[in-house]
């Protein structure tokens, strides 16, 4: 009996509130990654910011700086009309490629989402290019299929190695059914780009999977009921059902296309950030250094504007289901 | 028709009864020669089709180098092979594993690979599990924050990140504290070592660690609440919740995260570059562990490649790389979709 007179007798300490507690340990479990911004991203992409504003030529050292405004932003379009052509080329490029990189991966994640023979075999080798076409094997294949069309072109130079058809053959084929001429380039680089759009398509799949596997069964099946066709149930309930992960994947794929080494602006930077000057109408490797940083933060300005674009312009046509 | 079954077999606790049935061929007929299996077996032929042209485009230039590896030079002037070797030498794989010192590459990349592994998947599960699960001021800039880490190309910081990893002194943040805390300080430690890689996964910064925050915070998100509360109500703290109660439960997801960072991190060549060029090579620097051999970006670089069949080496190094990754694929791939699915990624 005594023992419950014994409570512990609180000290009269200023306890913190339950959010204050939550927030607290919030704070400390985004912890790592706010020290990481503060002392190493931060630093760095300033660093970066910096080097865009600055002239390092006639410094010694890297570290001291002139500061010159947005002269190496002017000397963009004074000089480099070869990175505004090449970003107007990307641009083209990627206006094909980031939608059909999307409809490919959900209609892929569609019929991998199906029941049937083969289904585990299937979505292995269909995941196989997220994890084997990256960094060292995606550059050594594509410096050796370089090397392997340069050779290969000397004995056929109309069936290239990497496609099927030859692309000469679709575009007469298509040229005879009265297709416009910009449409026939359009489908016939498509053609060619096949295996880039398979290969880039990996995490989208995955997303389009999970999607589509959290959508309820019961739905399918009264309408199933109802008497709607496949085709209907696809368009008015796996589409809507599945229309946020349509944006996410569109701004990955807007990010992973844009960002990606082998794009054509990310290469021409590339090389003048490694102060290369070939192709250029500028002096020396620091400038090639400079403009190329003043290039890549426009090119990342741009990037934000079309993922700004793209969320808004989704963001109209996503469904979300309204949860109990 | 009486539809009452007739008892065929009868034993002490089996019955096998037949049931008075339309006839075999009115049967056949019914279920084979219908409008709805033809539409049927037309689609199935159709997606058979699709899945192993696509397949096909995906392992064919696997194919081409699997054969390509068994070739020998004689069989690059001989107009009639294509992909089998009419001279087939084991020579490739012997020159890569013998000469080239693939079997220490492999440790030395496993042991970096999967320690970077390791550490990324635990770091963005505790970001993602902070972000998805506590309201505190600043929790959707942070996310924002992540959000650009993905955004920003990685060549863009390339340069300066370079810089701050050679220059590790006091024009930088963490070398002008530990200068502060050791006179004698030196940033000789860093320079030429994997350190800078480590530091980057220990701060959530390494290759894509922004899309694994996002997706383990969508899946955090999928977590009821209801689990946390219980744990809080039975004395257990937020630290202790997470450890004990949400990491088991996101086992999945946390394998499909260590599968991604493991095999980007095996095959990356971009930091790897940064931190070794302009400096000594690997081998000569300060830190014990790069005083092992090189990794397998390393070795591969050592390749010529000039002609058709030096390419073919390559070739057949990238097949090398890439089999023991594939080996733990095969293993793991079900957890990989069954982990993504478990997310439930929702915009």
């Amino acid at each position: 009996m005594n023992s419950s007179n014994t409570l512990p007798v609180r000290k009269r300490k200023r306890r913190l509130s339950l959010t204050t507690k939550k927030a607290i340990s919030g704070w400390i479990f985004v912890l790592p990654f706010i020290l990481g911004i503060i002392l190493v991203y931060g630093p760095i992409v300033f660093k970066s910011i910096q080097i865009s504003f600055v002239d390092l030529a006639g410094t010694a050292s890297r570290d001291v700086k002139e500061f010159v405004g947005f002269d190496n932003y002017k000397r963009i379009f004074e000089e480099g009309a070869n990175f505004l052509e090449a970003i107007m080329n990307g641009i083209k490029a990627l206006i094909i490629q980031i939608p059909s990189i999307v409809i490919f991966s959900l209609f892929m994640a569609v019929i991998l989402n199906q029941k049937m023979a083969g289904r585990t075999l299937f979505r292995a080798i269909f995941f196989l290019p997220v994890i084997l076409s990256t960094g060292v094997i995606a550059a050594t294949d594509a410096s050796s299929n370089a090397l392997a069309n340069m050779e290969a072109g000397q004995m056929d130079a109309n069936t290239g190695e990497t496609s099927f058809m030859s692309s000469m053959d679709l575009a007469t084929m298509l040229g005879n059914i009265q297709m416009g001429s910009a449409l026939v380039d359009i489908v016939v680089n498509l053609v060619n780009d096949i295996f880039d759009i398979i290969s880039r398509s990996g995490v989208q799949m995955l997303i389009f999977l999970s999607g589509l596997q959290s959508i309820s069964p019961s739905i399918y099946e009264s309408c199933q009921m109802e008497g709607a066709s496949a085709w209907e149930t696809f368009w008015k309930i796996t589409l809507p059902m599945i229309s946020p992960m349509i944006l996410v994947n569109s701004i990955y794929t807007v990010i992973d296309a844009f960002t990606a080494p082998d794009n054509n602006v990310m290469q021409y930077v590339e090389k003048l950030l490694r102060g290369g000057t070939s192709g250029t109408a500028l002096g020396s490797p620091i400038e090639a250094v400079q403009v190329g940083h003043a290039m890549i933060w426009v090119y990342t300005a741009l990037v934000l504007v079309v993922i700004v674009l793209v969320a808004l312009i989704m963001k109209a046509f996503v469904f979300y289901q309204k949860r109990d | 028709m009486d539809n009452t079954p007739k008892i065929k077999k009868e034993s002490k606790n089996k019955i096998r009864v037949e049931f008075e049935r339309a006839p075999l061929w009115i049967r056949i007929k019914s279920k084979f020669f219908s409008l709805n299996f033809l539409k049927n077996v037309v689609y199935v032929i159709f997606r058979y089709i699709l899945l192993i042209g696509v397949s096909y485009v995906i392992l064919n230039p696997y194919i081409k180098k699997i054969f390509g590896s068994f070739m020998s030079p004689t069989d690059f002037q001989n107009p009639k092979v294509i992909l089998i070797s009419a001279d087939p030498t084991l020579d490739q794989y012997k020159y890569i594993i013998l000469e080239n010192g693939y079997l220490q590459s492999i440790l030395k990349t496993f042991l970096i690979a999967a320690s970077i592994a390791l550490i990324e998947t635990i770091v963005c599960a505790l970001v993602a599990y902070g972000l998805s699960k506590f309201k505190f001021k600043g929790n959707s800039l942070v996310f924002l924050l992540v959000v650009a880490t993905l955004m920003i190309p990685r060549d863009a910081i390339r340069h300066s990140m370079m810089l701050f990893f050679q220059c590790f002194g006091e024009s930088n943040p963490i070398g002008l504290l530990l200068s502060k805390l050791d006179p004698n300080y030196s940033d000789a430690w860093i320079q030429g070592t994997f350190i800078p890689r480590y530091i980057l996964a220990f701060l959530g910064l390494g290759f894509k660690n922004g899309l694994f925050i996002f997706m383990l915070r969508q899946f955090f998100r999928g977590v009821p609440d209801e689990l946390e509360e219980s744990a809080y109500v039975d004395g257990s703290n937020t630290f202790r919740t997470f450890f004990s109660i949400i990491l088991p439960i996101s086992i999945p997801m946390l394998i499909t995260v260590f599968i991604f960072s493991f095999s980007w991190q095996w095959t990356d060549n971009f930091y790897s570059d940064i931190f070794f060029t302009a400096l000594e090579p690997p081998g000569t620097a300060y830190d014990l562990v790069s005083k092992m051999p090189p990794t397998l970006t390393d070795m591969i670089k050592n390749i010529e490649r000039k002609t058709m069949y030096q390419s073919t080496v390559v070739g057949t190094s990238t097949i090398l790389i890439a089999l023991p990754l594939i080996i733990m694929y095969c293993f793991l791939q079900n957890r990989i979709v069954q982990g993504v699915e478990r997310s439930g990624i929702v915009g």
